[in-house]
């Protein structure tokens, strides 16, 4: 700092009038002023890295992320080959055999073995015929007067599946809008 | 912490919702678990109001109170007429619209973890003034502060950081399920300027699955004489299969749609299953991309741009992700294509970084680098391995434990290359040192700590510490995250290109480090342990080391060192491993890809150890 500068300065000005105060003072702001100065850039520093750091955690949660949901697939997959082992098998036995009895019991083993994979996952169908219509587990593909009371359902197309209080798939459904205006007029 | 400010794409047919976490834009997951909305409400018999996907699923059963693309009415005195609890309500295009808002809001309240209040909403950049504030009073109605209304391709080029550049013209592109919208901005000083817009607000990916159905529909007929038009379960497995088989198509050249026990007849059960291949599915569509391209060249028009003056074209839209559309694009506009971001998230990104600006979040962010390409160093075999891979964000500080390639090595060299490639000698040399006045050791034994720290500035500071003495020396290397673009890109093209070679090479030079390690293992069981050996079986040994340490004296193929180990392993496997581990310890277990590794060192402290090693020079 040159010594015109300092002048202008209030604290100089008062350091003037106390002319053997006046360089300890200075002396001593500067030493602050530093050691301020330090601390500011040790502590943007720090906030960088801080930051930085976080930066590359996210990136890090997104890729361990995708990785942990390929091995989850990889587990499901596992779990369903045995089926699909067993589909072949019994393919190439009626190859083999032509016993369409052997392959229909085998086949239909098979389908248990199915239906028991999808039990132990929590895999539950859904309750569709008869049953009041919910969007939250079925989805309307027709909708068509009948005796039947408004919003049961009437006909289900394609089975749906909840897993806990997930909904894997709706059912496909038809559902009743009730009996027709004239129907209703004559009754 | 200051509250946030949602960013919401309030689309026709799905809308969705982003926020800026920690300066980097997030989407949403809805309470369904999805990451977009269907834009559908719904009035249930009770009264009771449905909005998403929900909405959609019922819409059959209620068409009269099912609402969607509520979108095409924002801003005219159009009225739903709901009846439902024995009345008849009327409902403004806003309040539809502020239901879907809210939402979008509650799925955000849920993610955040407190409340939301004020958003930042995008229109497509043709909407007029009503328009605009009928969508801004529909937040309001839905609780939101609207804080701004963006259009919908400024908001895709903020979530490229377009706004970030030098003034540049950018064509936005967007094709979504329903509509299709072409604009050109202009960017400069941070500011955007639509010189013209143009669209079709009836040309989608609907229509796609549409002429995909309709061509099952009829092969089928063709093939069996039914017609499946009538049989709406039939057609609605159709549709989806019409819908996945395209999501595929974008994928794969060739896909089988399988939909077995469609339907029936009198002959019994009938399965349709036909394969379509991605020319056949282009052919299908090509009238409608053609169609977009022709405006496009309208929009340019209006513009009075030709296409050489795009620098920046952004995909939106879902079905951008069909590659003859990039084709089409690309060869229309010669400037560089953006499509990295989710294109049926990108809007909503933008709107969710529009709105991190006007919380002032942004500029409590500081901004901060990122490494463009890997840093490594140059470990035995000339192999290149990284201490920080690219795309990391700086400053960072990274530290990997390395040892030694030769019994009493004096000292290491440490050669510090930039790039994608396996292989050091194909990365680009940023600086080299030495680590001398290493005491005398065996191989593998000394423990050389490398620190890679690259500060704020891109400065990259590397240090080796011999943990023994203490010693240590380094090199400090500038601008290694300043690069050219072009270079980058370069780089990084080389690496794919030679990705498969580079593979060779870098197994070819593990190979050889773990015949040499095996051979040197070998050779000092025999020094320690032969005298207990019998002496046919030592000279067995010995003829195979000595034709192993020939093969690599020969620089011998990847399979002849792995026949040659094979070979030594099989003869000495007892007499090797034991001594093996009383010279070196058990295996490390970790990590067996890229360099040398897998021999040699201990891991002490069963921390960050990487017992890659240096050649000798």
């Amino acid at each position: 700092m040159l010594p015109e500068e300092t002048r202008q300065d209030p604290m100089a000005d008062a350091a003037a009038a106390q002319p053997d105060g006046a360089q300890v003072v200075e002396v001593d702001l500067r030493a602050q002023l530093a050691a301020k100065d330090d601390e500011v850039r040790s502590l943007v520093d720090r906030l960088k890295r801080l930051q930085a750091e976080f930066e590359n955690y996210r990136k890090r949660i997104l890729r361990d992320l995708a990785a942990a949901e390929e091995r989850t697939s990889d587990r499901e997959i596992v779990a369903f080959l045995p089926l699909y082992d067993n589909l072949a098998r019994a393919f190439s036995a009626y190859a083999r055999d032509a016993d369409v009895g052997a392959f229909v019991s085998g086949t239909e083993r098979i389908f248990g073995q199915f239906a028991q994979l999808l039990d132990q996952k929590g895999v539950r169908r859904i309750a569709a015929m008869g049953e009041p219509f919910d969007p939250s587990l079925h989805e309307a593909l027709l909708s068509i007067h009948s005796q039947k009371e408004k919003n049961v359902i009437l006909e289900e197309f394609s089975p749906g599946y909840v897993r806990g209080d997930r909904t894997l798939q709706p059912s496909t459904v038809t559902v009743s809008q009730g009996p027709a205006q004239e129907e209703k007029e004559e009754q | 912490m200051r509250e946030k400010i949602i960013g919401i794409d309030l689309g026709t047919t799905f809308s969705c919702v982003a926020v800026l976490e920690g300066g980097s834009p997030t989407v949403i997951t809805n309470s369904e678990g999805e990451r977009i909305t269907p834009s559908v409400v719904a009035f249930t018999e009770t009264g009771e109001r449905l909005v998403g996907r929900l909405a959609r699923r019922q819409a059959i059963t209620n068409p009269t109170n099912t609402i969607s693309s509520i979108k095409r009415q924002m801003g005219t005195d159009h009225r739903v007429k709901i009846h439902a609890d024995g009345k008849v309500t009327e409902y403004s295009p806003e309040q539809i619209s502020a239901m879907i808002l809210q939402k979008l809001k509650q799925d955000a309240e849920a993610h955040l973890g407190g409340k939301v209040s004020k958003a930042v909403i995008t229109v497509p950049a043709y909407f007029n003034d009503s328009q605009r504030q009928a969508t801004k009073d529909a937040g309001t109605i839905a609780g939101l502060e609207v804080m701004r209304i963006i259009n919908e391709p400024t908001a895709a080029a903020l979530a490229y950081g377009l706004d970030k550049r030098h003034e540049q013209t950018i064509l936005v592109y967007d094709l979504g399920g329903g509509t299709f919208d072409v604009s050109i901005l202009e960017i400069g000083d941070g500011v955007f300027d639509v010189l013209a817009t143009d669209g079709d607000t009836r040309l989608g990916g609907d229509d796609f699955d549409q002429r995909v159905m309709d061509w099952l529909r009829d092969e089928f007929r063709k093939d069996t004489g039914i017609d499946l038009s009538q049989d709406a379960s039939a057609m609605q497995r159709l549709r989806d299969a019409a819908e996945s088989a395209k999501k595929e198509l974008s994928s794969r050249m060739e896909t089988t749609i399988n939909l077995p026990y469609i339907t029936a007849d009198a002959a019994g059960p009938k399965h349709l299953e036909k394969k379509v291949t991605r020319a056949k599915f282009e052919s299908m569509i090509d009238d409608y991309l053609q169609r977009t391209i022709s405006i496009v060249d309208a929009t340019l028009r209006e513009a009075g741009k030709t296409a050489d003056t795009i620098h920046q074209v952004v995909l939106v839209g879902g079905s951008t992700r069909i590659p003859k559309v990039q084709e089409l694009v690309g060869q229309r506009i010669p400037g560089k294509i953006n499509r990295e971001i989710n294109p049926d998230e990108v809007v909503a990104a933008g709107a969710a970084i529009q709105g991190g600006v006007l919380a002032g979040e942004v500029d409590e962010i500081v901004l901060l680098d990122v490494t463009p390409l890997t840093l490594s160093i140059e470990t035995l075999g000339g192999v290149a391995t990284p201490l920080i891979e690219r795309n990391t964000t700086i400053p960072t500080e990274k530290t990997k434990t390395f040892t030694t390639a030769d019994d009493n090595q004096p000292a290491v060299e440490i050669h510090v290359v930039q790039g994608e490639r396996k292989m050091a000698s194909d990365n680009k040399a940023l600086g080299k040192f030495q680590l001398t006045g290493l005491p005398p050791a065996p191989r593998g034994i000394p423990q050389i700590d490398v620190t890679f720290n690259i500060d704020a500035d891109g400065i990259l500071h590397v240090t080796a510490k011999d943990k023994a003495t203490e010693k240590t020396s380094s090199i400090t290397i500038k601008d290694s995250s300043h690069l050219d673009s072009n270079e980058i890109e370069r780089m990084r093209k080389e690496a794919s290109e030679h990705a498969e070679e580079d593979r060779r090479k870098a197994e070819h030079a593990e190979v050889r480090n773990r015949a040499d390690q095996l051979t040197y293992s070998a050779e000092k069981a025999m020094s320690d342990l032969g005298g207990k050996v019998d002496g046919a079986k030592r000279s067995e040994i010995e003829d195979r080391i000595r034709a192993l340490r020939a093969k690599l004296d020969q620089n011998a193929s990847t399979e002849e060192l792995k026949r040659g180990m094979d070979d030594l392993s099989k003869s000495a496997q007892d007499v090797v491993s034991k001594a093996y581990e009383q010279t070196q310890g058990p295996q490390p277990s970790s990590d067996s890809g890229g360099a040398s590794r897998g021999n040699g060192s201990v891991p002490e402290d069963g921390g960050d150890y990487i017992d890659a090693e240096y050649d000798k020079k």
